[in-house]
């Protein structure tokens, strides 16, 4: 439970981080400074007057929800975006960064949570590929003397003349680190660097973390995990949706409850959409200890769960933690490893696809570009799509005059602009193309919906659309599984409540646990 | 140099404006062609009327050109049903040949009775060269190995089977030549009495109305323009993935083979080492000058076809090498996919590096 954490984690972290490192006093310039750094993306800001400082040899942890900016603000810092408004300063001198070249010449040095590296390449090559002319950075056998030394000198060990692609993950991130230090890193930024590590292995990397900001080199950590916040960082800022809602904390002074609380925010704010909830019905959909491999990512791990008829039952979580194969096996795309999906108590076991369908499983994935649209043809055979599969339409022809009905017929109950039944889908904007979704997936023999994320990178309104849409098919009898993200949209409508971490299911007894408790949930650790 | 050059995908391209880009590629394509033919010594003067009076503005040559564009209409639909269902079909001319090889032998083997013997002919021509796509088809679908390679080294293993033939079991024996006995009367199709123009055309004709049904108004169609598009997609909604693909490739392999037993049964009438010289090439230009349209490539197929007439006359009168016919198809090709690029790009140039062009949902993602 958090209360013991509270307890433990700052006696954990002590040996490795003497007070002495913590932030510099007033008067030193900071390593590096980020004052009032706005960015909007089409209208959407998800920046807003961000504050971010670095003092010399301090790891600070960036926490927040996906979503939250930790990333827009480092692709920033980086060169990637450009700030629509702010200003960058290097040991307090202003500076412009224009692109990822600008960055790199002035030290800063990011390991991204994808690793950019060369498969076929050994290390050293990668780290010469990256090199490749840059001014102060040496070439030739001299460069591997480089490399070499700051192996020895950080403890950096990773076998530099192996093809990268035979390498184990934690080496890979080794050389990655490597890398920015051997082109002259003077701050590095790790983006989530433990979501792909094992425990022992993230264990290791805290303490390198730890080592490295001890010789004077200052790191921001970027991560959600609060444990690794409470043992490694010694300042924290926090961000939720694009704001700074906790500057720059001494670790020391902060407890575990606060920082979960300040990462997914106060109940309070939370519209509830959903006050009428029906009597549950019958069980439609049924999960006994449910195992999905994940393809060398996270899986799914004895998944228990019910979604009953008139109900949504909401899975929070960041993602990465087993969302995906979860849904992707219920739907019938990816096989089940053990345990049981069963749809009015059938075993779906090898069940196709169609096979679901046709029994009224309804499918919103998270990607819909990848897995839900063919964004190359019209609008009208998109919207058709989940009925010519069916046979409902006939079945070895296809009616063009019926597809056409069809289409305007939906088009005007889901209000779609800028749908003509005949334009691609490609034209259509994020929203308009997520109607077109629900328009095929949310039809009168939908009887179990798998949600997965369904107002991604929508704006408001269309956010506020698709939650009423899913509202009405579970009044409508539906079960409704929402998985998502983002913790107001469950908070709003799902009437339970469950957390997935590590491939895992968890929440309280009665199934409506509160925002501390989500938290802490989706930290791993309750 | 390229730096801050941005490419920029169009909102929606009008049908005027893709008319208008169609036909400037076509001119500037022709033109370009007519500095390719003079250089190779065609008078200037006579360019106009050897290529477009003689090929399509004559009897004798527009019957030449029909006769010629009735196989190219089934090598361009078997490219489209192949390429449009993402099966690159790279060995149509292998197919062909199995076709000209199961027509031959079914009209030298007098099978079935006199008045079916053309249609047996056909038949057969279909399905050896659906039996030969099947192998990459196969290979791909259970062991996943590209088609790309099998269907090209396929070509080349026809191609040496049917020397093979020629100098050896199915050559005849009255002549020198590597060729086949000429077939029997009654094995060959009926004329219209219009130069050569034979019942192939109309073979060649229903098949593009039939597979413009089968692929615009058909449910295995409408899957297959999902399976097309977003095969992901169409997985995850249930289609039949593998059969879709299976019956358009097969499709493909089938109507080159019927291209091979047209060609036996309608103009040839014997089988020769060049029945199905350069098929792949012709076949994908069609495919791609009709964008994979069936009946685009009823249009695409005689515009082709004019060039290779116009190409053997030149090559006859005027002495031109076949790599200079060859080179003026690839310039009217490249330039009509050159325009297409051009009608859904825009091309400029930014100040200075662009920000990714980033929508909220993808550094969402990143976050």
């Amino acid at each position: 439970m958090p209360e013991d954490h509270a307890r433990s984690a700052p006696a954990a972290r002590a040996p490795a981080a003497p007070d002495s490192a913590a932030p510099a006093s007033a008067g030193t310039a900071p390593a590096l400074a980020m004052v009032a750094v706005s960015k909007a993306f089409g209208g959407k800001t998800v920046l807003d007057a961000v504050d971010f400082a670095l003092a010399p040899g301090e790891v600070h942890a960036l926490l927040g929800e996906n979503g939250a900016g930790k990333s827009t603000l480092m692709n920033i810092l980086t060169g990637i975006y450009a700030a629509d408004s702010g200003r960058i300063e290097i040991d307090g001198a202003p500076v412009a960064i224009r692109g990822p070249s600008d960055a790199l010449r002035l030290g800063i040095g990011m390991v991204h949570q994808h690793f950019r590296l060369v498969g076929t390449f050994t290390g050293l090559e990668n780290i010469r590929l990256a090199a490749g002319g840059r001014e102060g950075v040496p070439v030739g056998a001299a460069l591997g003397e480089r490399v070499e030394a700051i192996a020895a000198q950080t403890g950096l060990e990773a076998p530099l003349g192996v093809p990268v692609a035979r390498l184990s993950v934690a080496e890979r991130q080794r050389i990655e680190i490597l890398k920015a230090l051997a082109l002259g890193a003077r701050l590095l930024v790790l983006d989530e660097p433990t979501a792909v590590l094992t425990d022992d292995e993230a264990e290791r990397l805290l303490a390198l973390v730890r080592r490295l900001a001890a010789d004077g080199l200052p790191i921001v950590l970027i991560t959600h995990k609060l444990r690794e916040v409470m043992q490694a960082a010694d300042r924290v800022s926090t961000l939720r949706q694009g704001r700074l809602v906790m500057a720059a904390r001494p670790v020391a002074e902060v407890d575990p409850d606060g920082l979960a609380r300040a990462m997914t925010g106060d109940l309070a704010g939370a519209p509830a959409i959903r006050q009428a909830r029906p009597a549950p019905g019958a069980a439609i959909l049924g999960l006994a200890g449910l195992h999905v491999g994940g393809d060398g990512r996270v899986g799914v791990e004895a998944v228990d769960l019910a979604v009953r008829a008139g109900t949504i039952v909401g899975i929070a979580g960041v993602g990465g933690n087993g969302q995906q194969p979860l849904a992707e096996a219920i739907v019938g795309l990816r096989p089940v490893a053990a345990g049981a999906i069963r749809l009015d108590g059938d075993d779906l076991a090898g069940a196709s696809v169609r096979a679901r369908r046709d029994r009224g499983l309804r499918y919103i994935p998270a990607d819909r570009a990848a897995f839900a649209l063919a964004d190359g043809l019209t609008v009208k055979d998109n919207l058709a799509a989940g009925d010519v599969g069916a046979g409902r339409t006939g079945r070895v022809m296809v009616p063009s005059g019926r597809l056409a009905r069809l289409a305007a017929e939906r088009i005007a109950a889901y209000a779609i602009a800028g749908a003509s039944p005949e334009r691609p889908v490609r034209l259509l904007s994020g929203g308009n193309a997520q109607k077109v979704v629900l328009a095929r997936e949310l039809d009168a023999e939908a009887r179990l919906v798998i949600a997965h994320s369904p107002t991604r990178g929508l704006d408001v309104a269309a956010c506020r659309y698709v939650h009423a849409r899913l509202v009405e098919a579970a009044d409508r009898g539906a079960a409704v599984l929402l998985i998502s993200e983002d913790l107001e949209e469950i908070m709003a409508l799902a009437d339970e409540i469950h957390v997935m971490s590590r491939g895992r299911l968890a929440t309280t007894p009665d199934g409506r646990p509160d925002r501390t408790a989500i938290g802490a949930m989706m930290l791993g650790h309750a | 140099m390229l730096d801050g050059v941005v490419l920029e995908r169009r909102q929606g391209v009008g049908r005027g404006r893709q008319a208008a880009v169609f036909a400037g590629s076509i001119a500037l394509g022709l033109a370009l062609s007519a500095g390719v033919l003079v250089a190779a010594g065609v008078p200037a003067g006579a360019l106009f009327d050897e290529i477009v009076v003689q090929v399509f503005f004559t009897a004798s040559g527009l019957a030449q050109t029909i006769t010629m564009a009735t196989p190219m209409v089934l090598l361009g639909l078997s490219a489209a049903l192949a390429l449009k269902h993402r099966f690159w079909n790279i060995g149509i001319e292998g197919q062909m040949i199995l076709g000209a090889v199961a027509a031959t032998a079914v009209a030298v083997g007098g099978v079935g009775g006199a008045g079916m013997r053309p249609a047996m002919m056909l038949i057969a021509a279909a399905l050896a060269g659906l039996a030969w796509i099947a192998v990459p088809l196969v290979l791909k679908a259970v062991f996943e190995v590209s088609e790309v390679v099998v269907t090209l080294l396929l070509s080349s293993i026809a191609f040496l089977g049917l020397q093979h033939l020629l100098f050896g079991p199915m050559g005849d024996p009255a002549r020198n030549f590597p060729v086949s006995p000429v077939i029997d009367e009654v094995a060959r199709l009926p004329l219209f009495g219009f130069g050569d123009v034979h019942a192939g055309l109309v073979v060649a004709l229903a098949a593009a109305l039939a597979v413009a049904v089968l692929v615009d108004r058909s449910r295995p169609g409408f899957f297959g323009r999902f399976v097309g598009d977003n095969p992901s997609a169409a997985r995850a909604l249930g289609f039949p993935v593998v059969a879709t693909t299976a019956l358009f490739v097969l499709l493909s392999g089938a109507l080159a083979g019927l291209a091979g037993g047209l060609v036996i049964a309608g103009t040839e009438h014997r089988l020769s080492q060049y029945v199905a010289l350069h098929a792949t090439f012709s076949g994908i230009v069609v495919a791609v000058l009709a964008r994979y349209s069936a009946l685009g490539c009823v249009v695409a197929a005689f515009f082709v076809a004019g060039v290779y007439v116009a190409g053997s006359t030149l090559k006859v009168f005027y002495g031109l090498p076949e790599g200079v016919i060859l080179l003026v198809q690839g310039v009217v090709l490249l330039t009509l996919i050159g325009g297409q690029f051009l009608a859904l790009f825009r091309v400029h140039r930014e100040a200075r590096p662009a920000p990714a062009p980033a929508l909220p949902a993808s550094t969402e993602r990143a976050a």
